[in-house]
């Protein structure tokens, strides 16, 4: 081999080394669909905290073997047209290695097949709907937040450890949320043997409850369980307290019934009103203070559940890739079922048979403006039965 | 039963009658602005949230919630003219009338519905009840506002009434509503009548913004809210008659309220409906004549 030929063949290495090392170090690209605008704009916002601040700090040490996590945005309007769309073109353009960011439960459902067709993994950090990991469960799609059914567990387990023999009056607002919620509630609060005084099924955007204050009062319940939300509720809460329906009542509901968005509006009479939720800003641990720390110098706001839920994604994706060492999609799916990772509200263990996150739940209370945390029910017994018959 | 009486029906007649109050308010101001200028005002709703805002700026800047009830009705009423003068009147004179006007303000519900959103934000606002704590009265539990609001709502429809029917104003107006050529030869101002007839209308609908914000909350698209059942109270009632208006608009709230007891909720809006379907084919013109014309 004459010098020229070395020369050359120097060169081509010389030119091939920064690829081959390239491979090793370019970032994994996470694409998020979320709604950035709309209806859903102040979860999406939560949503994008939440992410930036997970990937910034998981950058900050290192990586994920080595490699820096690249988040990629698309707005989804809460539309699962548009979601569909704009996680096709992640998939197909972006070549985002996996997705996360929905949270209407439609949209999640939608992109879950889009995500079948392109061979690809996503996690939702927000829906709720208990189908998601039940029959319309996805071998693609994996949820790290609480389902619906989880949420009734830890309300009902509360509202059974407060009162004995509990008599409850369900009033939703009538549409598909309205009616599965009340049901699924009202079969856990069954289940723990709380009795059922009534129910009524108010058209959604109602303007005035008190035609329904004669019919709660004549079912002297104990417990008012309701699940409508936004404008509804402070209609609701604001005309109970003006009748004084909810004297000596428990008032407990949807954990979307009252919110930072109109907890506001409904001013004093939220006090009192008791949901089950997976996350809580008041969880007393040293990951939780510090990651609401964190969290509100970076965004000048407290983190809610979806917040916390979707800082908590990135470090299960992390310690997914590093346990399957790939971010190939059927040696990643492998290492997620089963796998335990640490998020600010504790252990999360992600159940093989539906891609469930199991997880301790809270029941909340409103005080003062405040959510402060009243009962606790152990991930085992909130989690409910494993519904998925897909794999 | 004489428990179910007490405790279960009462208790809904009254609630019904508060409902009612509010929805005739609402009902007056576009009655008289369909009696009058013969205009459908598409934007009832918007000025109705327009003044409940009014309200919310006014208590905002300090203002006792009192003064925001007195001065926003003026304001609004300023608002009424500046729109009739400068948007209505363009197309008021032309042969589409009805067409022109109800586009036109079909348009401006939508723009100020908007710009409401853009001010003030999407998420729910509330103004403080003024008057709290309940009154007891023959075993029945009924909030303070509640009862203020009936009587406010008492007062207005009997000062609209007498205004129109026994002043040389209400006179003028009416004239001006039964033939306005003649009235005008007569000497009475037309155009500002119609324009102070709209804006008439118009404090109307903001006083009733103010009176229920305590009561509903105030967000951008509560507009919608009361004005279609305002709009069948109208129709039912006779479009333009301000007789009309009240009768129907306490009759079918009590309709709604106590059917209510015995069938799902969701079927009230149905049945509102199913009745104003049966009263235009019995009496296409509504229960009474127009405005001007009784």
């Amino acid at each position: 081999m004459n010098r020229h030929h070395l020369n050359s063949l120097a060169a081509a290495l010389a030119i091939a080394a920064p690829l081959a090392a390239s491979a090793q170090t370019a970032p994994i690209r996470v694409g998020v669909v979320t709604p950035l605008s709309g209806t859903y704009a102040g979860i999406g916002q939560q949503v994008k905290w939440g992410l930036d601040l997970a990937a910034a700090q998981i950058n900050a040490a290192g990586g994920v073997m080595g490699r820096k996590l690249e988040l990629v945005y698309e707005d989804e309007e809460a539309n699962p047209a548009v979601a569909t769309q704009k996680a096709e073109k992640l998939f197909q353009v972006g070549k985002v290695d996996f997705l996360t960011g929905t949270v209407n439960s439609g949209s999640t459902l939608a992109v879950g097949q889009v995500a079948e067709r392109n061979n690809r993994l996503i996690a939702t950090t927000v829906s709720f709907a208990d189908s998601i990991t039940a029959d319309k469960c996805s071998p693609n799609v994996f949820r790290v937040n609480a389902r619906a059914g989880m949420q009734s567990a830890a309300l009902a387990d509360w509202m059974a450890s407060t009162q004995k023999n509990a008599n409850v009056f369900y009033l939703g607002p009538d549409y598909e949320m309205g009616r599965s919620t009340v049901a699924a509630f009202k079969a856990a609060a069954e289940g723990k043997g709380a009795k059922t005084a009534g129910e009524v099924f108010a058209p959604l955007d109602n303007k005035d409850y008190s035609p329904y204050f004669g019919q709660i009062r004549g079912a002297r319940p104990t417990v008012i369980y309701t699940s409508v939300a936004g404008n509804d509720t402070v209609r609701l809460f604001t005309q109970m307290a003006e009748f004084g329906v909810n004297r000596n009542v428990q008032v407990v509901g949807a954990s979307g019934t009252v919110t930072s968005q109109n907890l506001g509006a409904i001013g004093k009479a939220a006090d009192g009103f008791v949901t089950g939720v997976g996350y809580s800003s008041s969880i007393d641990s040293q990951e939780n203070r510090k990651f609401v720390a964190d969290f509100e110098a970076a965004n000048k706001s407290k983190p809610d559940l979806y917040g916390a839920d979707s800082y908590g994604v990135l470090f299960f994706y992390k310690a997914a890739v590093e346990k399957a060492k790939s971010t190939d999609t059927d040696k990643l799916r492998e290492a997620m079922r089963g796998l335990q990772w640490a998020t600010p509200q504790g252990n999360k263990t992600m159940r093989a048979g539906d891609h469930q996150a199991m997880q301790d739940m809270y029941a909340v209370k409103v005080e003062g403006g405040q959510f402060r945390i009243v009962g606790k029910v152990a991930a085992e017994a909130a989690i409910g039965p494993d519904a998925c018959t897909r794999f | 039963m004489l428990d179910w009486l007490q405790f279960v029906l009462a208790p809904q007649v009254v609630n019904g009658l508060s409902i009612g109050v509010a929805v005739v308010l609402m009902a007056l101001g576009l009655t008289i602005i369909f009696g009058l200028l013969d205009v459908i005002n598409m934007a009832h709703g918007e000025f109705y949230a327009i003044g409940a805002y009014a309200a919310l700026a006014l208590i905002g800047v300090g203002l006792p919630f009192w003064w925001a009830l007195a001065l926003t009705p003026l304001l609004m009423a300023a608002v009424g003219y500046a729109t009739e003068r400068a948007l209505i009147q363009r197309v008021f004179h032309s042969k589409d009338r009805h067409t022109l006007t109800l586009l036109l303000t079909f348009g401006i519900a939508i723009v100020l519905e908007d710009i409401l959103k853009i001010v003030f934000g999407a998420n729910p606002l509330r103004i403080e009840q003024p008057i709290t704590g309940a009154t007891e009265m023959f075993g029945l539990f009924f909030p303070n506002y509640r009862l203020f609001l009936m009587a406010v709502g008492a007062v207005v429809i009997a000062a609209v009434w007498l205004v129109v029917f026994r002043t040389r104003l209400g006179a003028m107006v009416r004239a001006a509503a039964f033939d306005r050529h003649m009235a005008a030869s007569l000497g009475v101002p037309v155009s500002v009548v119609y324009a102070g007839t709209f804006a008439f209308g118009v404090a109307l609908a903001g006083l009733s913004g103010v009176l229920l914000a305590p009561i509903y909350s105030v967000f951008p698209t509560m507009g919608r809210d009361f004005v279609l059942i305002a709009f069948s109270v109208v129709i039912i009632g006779g479009m333009g008659s301000i007789k009309g208006a009240v009768i129907a608009g306490l009759l079918l709230t009590q309709v709604q309220s106590i059917s209510s007891l015995v069938i799902s909720p969701v079927w009230s809006d149905p049945l509102l409906f199913g009745i104003m379907v049966l009263v235009l084919m019995w009496r296409p013109h509504g229960l009474f004549g127009r405005l001007g014309h009784g």
